[in-house]
């Protein structure tokens, strides 16, 4: 074996073993399906908001491309933020989304997820999915956007009814940063008040 | 053993593995920078426009929300919807209008089909018949989404006084429906004074649709960091997907917008969604026409 055919060989053998994790499998369906019942199940009416939280953050670093979500929902302003300030924000909006969508997902109770299809993607795949309703009232479509992050696929953007999650979180941040003049920090001093954290050391 | 080449070939790999895992986590995606670059609110009219959002709210909270909720606890749930089923039959004719207007032929001729028979056997559209049994529910439909697949942009954003979310395109196409609905029509031509009811129709509408979302805004509005920004990107981007899909034919038609009891589940989901739904709906309810 040449050096060379040694090398790619471990590569295919490295590629294999970081596979099998929560979301490697090959089907983006299969995937989303999965995620999305376990959600609904363990976030739903029987957990207590501070269960719910918890669980919803394990959920969100595990599936989501957290990394590059908070660089996106940072839009422009990512650049001119300092590495501390990048780092501080990755951290509270992990404890703001936890906080804004564990609300959210209290009023679930029996509800499924259907998923519908799925279709290649700008950096992944495009899941859709149909939150179908116990009550049979008209399901609620929700695409999932999965990025291909070495093989393993993150989660990192979800639209309902058309209206993505990541542009309203960065809409909404660039106002907030706007307001404060420009300045990241303004951001951060309002994300920390909301999440109840305070200053780092 | 020569252990050289084997670890030469390690330290390659994990700096590859190492660029596979850090890289691609942290190279920024262009495509959505490219878009971020130009975060574009389209609201020049913004301190005006918030000026009219905090009033709104304040009617919100001390009028609306209250007689909502007094709306919620009297009336029973089958009552309730019963009632929306009744005022989403009269806005039919106006669906039926726009849908043709969309060349959605076969839109049209479901909604023909869905005003015939519920205002018979549906008793005057107190009983949505043709979406409970007939696997054709109500979808909504409006000028400004009309407008917006004729290609007429929206211009910039607006908040109306007590109407809240709009732009042009929409307030225009509000005005228009109101002068145009048959209803309207009907109970300002002739000799009884009955103008006072497309009032009362325009209340009630606004009522209930506030009673179904009480819970999601108030989250949404605890939660965000700032909720006129919030409202502004989900009004904008749910008229934007009606119109889309409305573009896109070959899609499967939106999902009717408003929920049957409870709370709704794109609330659950994606609050802000259902919050969207409600901001749409609200910003099709004229003041004369409803």
């Amino acid at each position: 074996m040449t050096r060379r055919s040694a090398l790619t060989a471990a590569l295919i053998v490295i590629a294999v073993a970081l596979a099998p994790s929560a979301l490697a499998a090959a089907d983006p369906a299969a995937v989303i399906n999965h995620l999305g019942n376990r959600a609904l199940e363990i976030l739903g009416k029987n957990a207590t908001p501070a269960q719910r939280a918890a669980r919803f953050q394990e959920l969100f670093r595990e599936d989501f491309d957290v990394p590059g979500i908070a660089r996106f929902v940072l839009g422009r302003y990512w650049k001119t933020a300092t590495p501390e300030q990048q780092q501080e924000f990755v951290k509270l909006f992990e404890d703001y989304i936890a906080l804004v969508y564990s609300a959210q997902l209290a009023a679930y109770s029996g509800e499924t997820l259907k998923v519908t299809g799925s279709r290649p993607g700008p950096e992944g795949a495009i899941v859709a999915s149909e939150i179908v309703r116990p009550t049979g009232g008209p399901p609620v479509k929700v695409e999932w956007h999965l990025t291909d992050r070495g093989g393993i696929y993150k989660i990192n953007d979800v639209a309902v009814d058309g209206i993505s999650m990541a542009v309203t979180q960065r809409s909404e941040f660039a106002a907030v940063i706007q307001r404060s003049g420009g300045q990241v920090q303004g951001l951060i001093t309002q994300l920390r008040e909301k999440t109840g954290n305070s200053a780092p050391r | 053993m020569n252990l050289r080449p084997p670890r030469l070939a390690f330290s390659n790999l994990s700096l590859v593995v190492v660029l596979i895992l850090s890289g691609c986590a942290t190279e920024p995606n262009t495509a959505q920078l490219g878009a971020a670059e130009q975060e574009d609110f389209n609201d020049p009219f913004e301190d005006t426009n918030r000026a009219i959002f905090d009033f709104n709210q304040v009617v919100d909270r001390n009028v609306l929300v209250p007689i909502a909720k007094t709306y919620r606890t009297v009336l029973p749930d089958p009552v309730r919807d019963s009632l929306r089923d009744f005022l989403r039959n009269l806005r039919e004719p106006l669906i039926f209008v726009n849908d043709a207007f969309q060349g959605d032929f076969e839109r049209a001729g479901q909604t023909f089909a869905r005003f015939a028979l519920n205002s018979t056997v549906g008793l005057a559209g107190f009983v949505d018949v043709v979406g409970r049994w007939g696997q054709l529910p109500y979808h909504e439909e409006d000028l400004g989404v009309t407008f917006g697949v004729w290609g007429i942009p929206e211009g910039p954003y607006l908040v109306i006084p007590v109407l809240g979310p709009s732009n042009p395109r929409d307030l225009v196409g509000q005005v228009g429906e109101g002068f145009g609905d048959p209803w309207t029509v009907l109970v300002t031509g002739n000799p009884y004074n009955l103008r006072w009811i497309p009032f009362v129709r325009g209340g009630v509408s606004g009522i209930d649709q506030r009673s179904r979302y009480i819970e999601t805004l108030a989250d949404i509005e605890r939660t965000s960091l700032d909720y006129y920004a919030t409202i502004r990107s989900l009004y904008r981007q749910r008229r934007a997907a009606l119109i889309r899909h409305e573009k896109e034919q070959n899609l499967p038609p939106p999902s009717s917008f408003a929920q049957r009891g409870g709370p709704s589940p794109s609330a659950a989901t994606i609050g802000p969604a259902a919050q969207t739904v409600f901001v749409s709906e609200a910003a099709t309810v004229p003041e004369v026409s409803r």
